[in-house]
């Protein structure tokens, strides 16, 4: 089997596929400890990736951002059995109340949420996540004219990548998953609202044989692929219509294309996406081990994403509603 | 409004009067020159077995084109993966135009995408066949969407937009080429080495499909960032292109060559008339010969085949009718 090792030169650091002679195919034993293994190398390349500022850049050596930091915390909480640890999060620049991942550009609502789930899991930040879900109910997508051309409802405001455009679907879902996890604690009658427009969203948006595409499931009468990523991200925002028709079918959709999946991402996605729902994931996870050992070095936000995916399985997702 | 304009046509018409009047000029003419002829070259290529490395060295010699000691940039086109399409710029004309860099001097050849559609590079690079390409060959790829940025002031104001983040690996080599794929496109007529330029601009910082972009105007947003980037040469592949529901959806159309030059405008407009459309009537390349380029035949120089070997006529969706080039 083919694991993921550390390996340093003099540029950098990063991850390299190794052949361990040892461990053979679905021993679950030789599993256990290439998975072990396996997790062992991921950690110490987030580790090491780690920048000075506290934060993670999409590669070693750049810029810490949003999002991979996200993850990386998550990853490296989720993996130790440990909330994530957030400080970075909780300094990160901000202004009005968002989460800004390059000064002078647009706020990415997309990643405030996620940056907001992270900081739900510390306890003690709970605080912190408030100012960015009351900017997350504020904010809303653009609406647009009905076109011939968009078999879809334009007129739906749910949310979009940065403010001032289109709604689509991976902020949207995860827009909702964070409404949906701090509904319980600050019940508002705008949050619901907002619930209701984003799922109305998800539904509409709904590819013709389940599952999604980033935003549109047809331009100028051609059905557009559902996208396995996409699927997962909104497949998690709408756990709690799981007896749904479209949610059934999206689902289904999703174990389907997931076969021909060479994306890390995309795998650790699913399987973190197929977790929730109860679906047995071991097969996946077998394929998501060997998916990793394959993949191009580097790719932080895909390393932290499969460690998150590929540990402790008895532990709250952090996506879970 | 004169009969015959099209709802998106009047609208675009309108904001780029409307910034005109507004904000002032689109562009600050001192900064900007027309040469008085550009040349393009079209260079048979029969199918994608061809030798891509010596077919695209060659047009750098015809074209005078040296690298010596360049940091080159290469910008391809990868949009999304779908079995028997022509979608993507093939990763035989990738592998192919690093390989001719090199041989023409370049002390370094980067390859970048970010693709506006799937965020997910690493199921394209591996389902194209451009990662295995790229191993080969010792070339780095970077992910222009989750790239490092910087902010740049834009050199032209079509958008109304003053600056925009743009991935720092792009901003730090010293020739950039753009490596498109000849495509229709149901929103801007024609996609080719300028519209190319919309997978510069980074997702992470700005979103999927680089919605910004879309909300400004594409035609607006192609002019401010050819005038900003300012791309040193364009290599097209239009061994096959793709005709109808362009870029994703629309028939693979064999044409049988490779368009290259260091006009970017020159060498849309020459593939513009080669699938029938006439670039005078593409919303961005008319605004583009005012300070980019030349898209008047007559100040084009044809090098290798002549335009009308290749010359075909591309389906294209119901709404761009109106583009058709007179024969």
């Amino acid at each position: 089997m083919a694991l993921l090792v550390l390996r340093r030169d003099a540029d950098s650091t990063y991850l390299e596929m190794a052949t361990n002679p040892t461990v053979s195919g679905r021993d679950p034993l030789a599993t256990g400890a290439a998975l072990s293994r396996l997790c062992t190398g991921l950690r110490n390349a987030l580790l090491a990736a780690r920048n000075q500022d506290g934060g993670w850049g999409y590669a070693p050596g750049r810029h810490s951002r949003i999002e991979p930091t996200c993850w990386a915390e998550l990853a490296l909480g989720h993996s130790q059995g440990r909330p994530p640890d957030v400080d970075s999060i909780r300094r990160w620049k901000h202004q009005d109340d968002w989460l800004l991942d390059v000064p002078g550009t647009p706020p990415n609502i997309a990643f405030n949420a996620l940056a907001a789930l992270t900081l739900l899991q510390e306890p003690s930040a709970i605080a912190f996540a408030q100012p960015v879900v009351a900017r997350v109910i504020q904010v809303k997508g653009l609406s647009f004219r009905q076109t011939a051309a968009l078999g879809q409802d334009n007129s739906i405001q749910a949310w979009s990548w940065v403010e001032g455009t289109a709604s689509w679907v991976e902020p949207t879902a995860w827009c909702l998953i964070l409404l949906k996890r701090v509904r319980s604690q600050s019940p508002s009658q705008e949050a619901a609202e907002r619930i209701r427009v984003g799922e109305q969203f998800l539904f509409d948006r709904v590819c013709h044989e389940g599952g999604w595409n980033y935003g549109n499931p047809e331009v100028y009468g051609q059905k557009l692929w559902p996208y396995v990523p996409t699927t997962a991200v909104a497949l998690l925002a709408m756990q709690d219509h799981r007896e749904h028709s479209a949610v059934k079918q999206s689902l289904q959709q999703l174990q389907k294309d997931v076969a021909s999946e060479r994306s890390v991402v995309a795998v650790a996605l699913t399987i973190m996406c197929l977790r929730t729902y109860g679906v047995a994931t071991e097969v996946l996870e077998q394929t998501a081990m060997e998916r990793a050992a394959s993949a191009e070095p580097g790719n932080l936000l895909a390393t932290a994403m499969m460690l998150y995916a590929l540990t402790d399985t008895r532990q709250r997702s952090a996506f879970a509603l | 409004m004169r009969a015959g304009l099209s709802r998106r046509e009047f609208v675009t018409a309108l904001s780029v009067a409307l910034l005109g009047s507004a904000c002032g000029p689109s562009f600050d003419p001192r900064r900007f020159h027309v040469p008085r002829a550009s040349a393009v070259g079209l260079f048979p290529a029969g199918s994608y077995a061809v030798d891509f490395a010596d077919l695209i060295f060659r047009g750098f010699q015809e074209l005078d084109i040296s690298l010596t000691g360049r940091r080159v940039f290469l910008k391809p086109n990868m949009v999304e993966y779908e079995l028997d399409t022509a979608i993507n710029t093939h990763p035989r004309v990738v592998a192919g135009a690093a390989i001719a860099c090199r041989r023409a001097g370049a002390s370094e050849v980067l390859v970048g995408e970010g693709p506006g559609h799937r965020r997910d590079m690493e199921y394209l690079l591996t389902s194209t066949g451009l990662s295995d390409q790229l191993r080969e060959q010792r070339i780095r790829f970077v992910d222009l969407n989750h790239d490092d940025v910087a902010i740049v002031p834009l050199q032209s104001w079509f958008t109304g937009l003053k600056e925009l983040a743009l991935p720092v690996s792009l901003l730090d080599s010293d020739f950039v080429i753009s490596l498109p794929k000849l495509k229709t496109h149901h929103w801007a007529g024609i996609t080719c080495s300028m519209k190319n330029l919309f997978g510069t601009v980074p997702g992470a910082v700005y979103g999927w499909p680089k919605n910004p972009l879309h909300v400004h105007g594409i035609s607006n947003s192609i002019l401010d960032l050819t005038a900003t980037i300012r791309p040193h040469f364009a290599i097209v592949d239009a061994v096959t292109g793709m005709e109808g529901d362009g870029p994703i959806m629309g028939r693979p159309r064999f044409l049988g060559f490779i368009a290259m030059g260091s006009d970017p405008v020159a060498v849309d407009a020459t593939c513009a008339r080669v699938i029938g459309l006439d670039p005078e009537k593409i919303d961005y390349l008319k605004p583009a010969a005012e300070f980019l380029g030349n898209i008047d035949a007559r100040r084009i120089e044809q090098r290798g085949e002549s335009p009308a070997r290749y010359a075909a006529r591309f389906d294209v969706v119901s709404d761009l009718e109106h583009l058709r080039l007179s024969r």
